[in-house]
């Protein structure tokens, strides 16, 4: 039987979640660069940033990376502190309420930048 | 596999060598950064719904207790970032020997600070 908890899936995690490190080490000196050159120092050049719809895509795909390596992340600590006997349901909890909880950010995050001009 | 596995955790006598301290700082901060995610979508919002919640945000992040919030998330996501790009090359086997890994480790430590204060200065 597929066991359900515990580091099983842990290549494939791994992977994604240093998938998801380069794509913020990337986006992250990029979108500096950018904001520094473009200027962000008032509310009206803080919103233009965010128009484009490159930026809205890669400010998107920023925050899809960011939610994805987070809640491996946290599955791992979950994995190496969440024990006891019965502890496999607790882990499973916490880690369907916050994939649902980072699935609310990403849609909240979309909704913001659409709701730009 | 062996049922009880030897057990130590008397946090004031372990000396953890400074790479365990670049390590387990990657992880408080990112379990910090992770607990955040909400808070700071929040506030970027509201850094971009109204020129008035932009003001708010904006005397907030200035405030004493503000800033020195704002400079927490700053070191906590720039400790992660290069503890964890250290921590990529070190799974390409880059850096393993002792002598230079604890060199890199204080070097992500230091980056982490100075960047942070820098940052801090700016935004």
């Amino acid at each position: 039987m597929r066991r359900v908890g515990g580091a099983h899936r842990g290549l494939d995690m791994w992977l994604l979640q240093r998938a998801g490190a380069l794509v913020m080490a990337g986006y992250l000196p990029l979108f500096a660069v950018y904001a520094w050159v473009a200027g962000a120092a008032d509310y009206a050049a803080w919103r233009a940033l965010f128009s484009p719809l490159p930026a809205k895509v890669g400010t998107l795909l920023f925050i899809a990376a960011l939610l994805g390596h987070a809640w491996i992340g946290m599955r791992e600590i979950f994995i190496d502190y969440v024990h006891c006997a019965r502890c496999l349901i607790v882990r499973l909890a916490l880690l369907f309420g916050l994939a649902v909880g980072y699935l609310g950010c990403l849609v909240w995050a979309a909704d913001i930048l659409w709701s730009l001009a | 596999m062996q049922k009880s596995r030897p057990y130590f955790l008397d946090l004031t006598a372990i000396r953890l060598p400074i790479g365990g301290w670049v390590s387990i700082l990657h992880r408080l901060t990112g379990a910090g950064l992770s607990l955040a995610v909400p808070i700071l979508v929040y506030v970027w919002m509201l850094s971009l719904r109204s020129e008035a919640d932009h003001a708010t945000v904006r005397a907030w992040l200035d405030s004493g207790f503000g800033s020195l919030l704002k400079l927490a998330v700053l070191w906590g996501l720039l400790h992660h970032l290069f503890a964890g790009l250290r921590h990529l090359l070190l799974d390409l086997g880059w850096g393993k020997e002792k002598t230079c890994a604890r060199k890199t480790a204080w070097t992500a430590m230091g980056a982490g600070v100075a960047a942070a204060v820098l940052l801090g200065v700016v935004l």
